[in-house]
């Protein structure tokens, strides 16, 4: 047993986090807020050649072939740098749902592009409702000929704009399948939804007898449901990596910022209620991080837990990150409420991403669940 | 104990329902004119300054009157008076403090938003430990000269006046040198930078003094005296906005049950989920309680008390409370929540925001975590809790060294 990363992971993460410190700071995470497509294709191509977009997928195509704990340390790095882009949607939406239901032939085609950045992904997880529950999926797949025509309405699909490919989950004659369609095909339309983290971006995505052909079921029609279950668990356990990177963030902005605040002629910091908090922002961030690392090492050694660890990680990480984001502006007083001050960034992305891939109270029924069953 | 309402009370309750009915703007306000102009119609119906004298323009009306007027503006969703400033501070300050000339010469504006206020106390220096303030106002004989900079200051880009303290003795002890001033902000030794704030609007400013003047006439209080003066504006917790706030409160509520019965958890309605019905009952007594306390502050006012330090404990827990329920709010509408544009109507939130433009969930959840902190943070009102209601033993604190205030 050995909870502690490796050297080769080490270096990983240093090296992912010199690149962002130096190609996403600040500046750019603001400017591409306010760029239509809201991200750099040259940031993209530099990901690529750093093998960050093929990180989990097999050698084969083009991937390193390493687990969901080197891709938790590039993603909690990106929650750090408030970065802004489809990796997210692109590596662990597309990619991984690829990597877990796709044809050798599709994986071959997408997976490959996807690795050498040429291609970016995503997924249509949500509904009107909101339910997490893959089996709540209420978009419909008609037979057509060899294919089927897809309709219904999908809503904050990551990145959709910047898609080539989304994996669309609907319920076909034979029950919840998962297809692949390009969003730029007829009777696609997408509108943009707007959120506090405007560095991240969603679509609505409405689907109107969209045509798709024999090859883009991904998978035997009707069995996605066990794949979108596994799907959603590594979105949980990935974003719980970019929210834990972004509650770190305003932790350490905040224990630099209490050191030099004189207030009442002594900094913050030596303020018990101000230190305390501290110790409290510490604390949560140290757990949450344990419960990150923890479940992408069970998911990828297929620990007989990696599922509950799954619904702990997203339960606890979200809780963590709201509390240390929060407090973070607490702490920093009236800059803290300002655009200009860079803390924002990243509480907003915490606060973003904290209701995605099932919420706290999603994820602690599932745990229930699962404490039931085990007695 | 009768915690029914007279039926005086009742009665002014309808006249005031009747009015709103009558007198709501019918299109939404969108400039700084309409704002001002809704803000005259209020003040011509003897609704805004109603506790004020009746000599310089004020209703003299009791708090009860004064809180139903807020409830029922609450509770018809009307667009806020453009004067918040004014009426809040500036006006009871001028009213307690101010000399008559002064009373004659500025309540009236404030009231028909003729001259709008700003608060110009906080510095880059001097937040919480507002006594460091650093600004200078230097005697010049038939006035003084004003140079420094504030922070902060809410509705600073739009005000015609400000009430400033600035450092008129820089030898005594930092809490006794300091006084108390009108300013006139359109002059041109004031310059004035929005600031913008996390909300993404530009409510509150940096404003920048260079030999700025303020005319004698315009010292409120003694010379030295200013902080006594500041504690006291600081302390007009609007006892009479408490009930308002609290219809607010319950509005956004049924906003939030509302939704919660259409989105779906696990295949059922929200609403039907225990887990979330019993937060929302947590919530929804904590709303109740606030509103108990608040029509205990209003008990203290109509017998012409004054809540003290004990606005330390009504600011302490409705800003904490509020943060809790839009906590809530969020998670409960889930991605919904955290939307600024392109909600599903059924999942939007319209508010009237501080800038006057109508607000989402989002807005209203960065918005809460403000109340923690302006007009003194959550920290300092425990530890004004802590040393003024229950006691307690002062902090050792590097500026009370040697036995200074
Ligand atoms: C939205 C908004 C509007 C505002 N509008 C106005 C306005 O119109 N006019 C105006 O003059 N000002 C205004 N302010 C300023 C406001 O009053 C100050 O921000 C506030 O007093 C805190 O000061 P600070 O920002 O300098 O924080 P700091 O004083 O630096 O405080 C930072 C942190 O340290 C904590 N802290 C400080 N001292 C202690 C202590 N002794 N013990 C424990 N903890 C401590 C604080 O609680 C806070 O968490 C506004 C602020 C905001 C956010």
């Amino acid at each position: 047993m050995n909870f502690s990363f490796s050297d080769d992971q080490i270096l990983l993460k240093n090296s992912v986090r010199a690149a962002l410190d130096e190609q996403c700071k600040p500046a750019h995470v603001r400017s591409m807020s306010e760029d239509p497509i809201g991200y750099s294709d040259q940031l993209w191509g530099e990901m690529a050649k750093l093998g960050w977009l093929g990180l989990p997928f097999p050698e084969e195509q083009g991937g390193a072939g390493l687990g969901l704990v080197e891709l938790a340390l590039v993603i909690e790095e990106m929650g750090r740098a408030a970065y802004p882009g489809p990796f997210f949607a692109t590596v662990v939406l597309g990619g991984l749902g690829l990597m877990l239901g796709g044809s050798a032939a599709q994986k071959d085609k997408w997976l490959s592009a996807i690795a050498a950045g040429k291609a970016r992904a995503t997924a249509a997880l949500l509904e009107e409702h909101l339910d997490w529950d893959p089996a709540a999926t209420a978009a419909t797949a008609a037979k057509s000929g060899a294919g089927w025509t897809l309709s219904g309405l999908k809503r904050f699909v990551p990145w959709a704009h910047a898609a080539d490919v989304v994996l669309v989950p609907a319920r076909s004659p034979e029950g919840l399948s998962l297809f692949l369609v390009d969003p730029k095909s007829a009777g696609v339309t997408l509108k943009p939804m707007i959120g506090i983290d405007l560095a991240n971006r969603w679509s609505e995505m409405r689907l109107d007898k969209v045509a798709v052909g024999a090859e883009a079921i991904l998978g035997r029609p009707g069995t996605a449901g066990p794949l979108l279950d596994s799907l959603l668990r590594r979105a949980a356990v990935m974003s719980s990596a970019e929210m834990l990177g972004a509650a770190r963030r305003c932790l350490d902005m905040s224990v630099e910022y209490v050191k030099v605040r004189d207030q009442f002629g002594q900094p913050i910091g030596s303020f018990q209620a101000i230190r305390h908090r501290c110790a409290e922002m510490l604390l949560e961030a140290e757990n949450a991080h344990a419960a990150v690392y923890y479940a992408s090492w069970a998911l990828t050694a297929g620990a007989e837990d990696a599922a509950v660890a799954s619904s702990i990680c997203k339960a606890y990480v979200s809780d963590a990150a709201r509390k240390v984001c929060g407090d973070a502006i607490q702490v920093h007083g009236g800059i803290g409420f300002t655009w200009e001050y860079d803390l924002h960034l990243y509480m907003k992305r915490a606060k973003g991403l904290e209701p995605l891939y099932g919420d706290t109270e999603y994820h602690r029924e599932l745990i229930v669940r699962h404490v039931a069953a085990a007695k | 104990m009768d915690l029914n309402y007279t039926p005086e009370d009742i009665a002014f309750r309808k006249q005031v329902r009747t009015w709103l009915e009558q007198n709501l703007p019918k299109q939404e306000i969108r400039t700084l004119e309409d704002r001002r102009a809704w803000h005259r119609k209020l003040y011509d119906a003897g609704y805004l300054g109603m506790g004020w004298p009746k000599e310089y323009g004020g209703g003299g009306a009791r708090p009860m009157q004064q809180a139903i007027v807020a409830d029922e503006m609450a509770q018809a969703n009307a667009p806020a008076p453009t004067n918040s400033l004014g009426l809040g501070i500036v006006g009871p300050t001028i009213v307690v403090h101010g000399t008559d000339a002064q009373k004659r010469r500025y309540l009236k504006k404030i009231l028909s938003a003729e001259e709008l206020w700003c608060q110009l106390y906080s510095e880059p220096n001097a937040g919480s430990d507002l006594a460091a303030l650093r600004t200078s106002a230097v005697d010049q004989g038939d006035h003084f000269l004003v140079n420094g900079q504030k922070i902060w200051t809410s509705g600073g880009s739009i005000a015609d006046w400000g009430l400033l303290l600035a450092r008129t003795d820089p030898k005594v002890s930092k809490h006794k040198g300091i006084t108390c001033f009108l300013m006139n902000m359109r002059q041109p030794g004031v310059d004035v930078r929005p600031l913008k704030q996390i909300t993404g609007s530009s409510e509150f400013s940096e404003v920048f003094m260079t030999n700025a003047r303020v005319e004698k006439g315009d010292q409120i209080g003694k010379l030295g005296e200013g902080w006594g003066i500041a504690q006291t504006t600081l302390g007009y917790e609007r006892g009479g906005r408490a009930l308002a706030r609290v219809t607010t409160y319950s509005s956004q509520f049924h906003r939030l049950t509302e939704a919660a019965k259409r989105l779906r958890r696990h295949g059922k309605p929200l609403f039907e989920d225990p887990v979330v019905r019993q937060k929302l009952g947590r919530i929804w007594s904590e709303v109740e309680v606030e509103r108990y306390q608040a029509l205990r502050t209003l008990t203290l006012l109509e017998r012409g008390e004054h809540p003290g330090a004990g606005g330390s404990l009504t600011k302490l827990s409705y800003s904490e409370f509020e943060k809790r329920f839009m906590e809530l709010a969020l998670e409960i509408l889930g991605p919904y929540g955290q939307l600024t544009e392109g909600a599903p109507e059924d999942f939007k939130l319209q508010i009237d925001t501080a800038v006057g433009d109508h607000g989402s969930w989002a807005y209203a959840y960065l918005w809460s975590r403000a109340g923690t902190i302006y007009a003194g943070s959550s920290e300092i009102q425990k530890n004004v809790i802590g040393e003024r209601i229950l006691g307690l033993p002062k902090e050792t604190r590097a500026d009370r060294v040697g036995g200074k205030a």
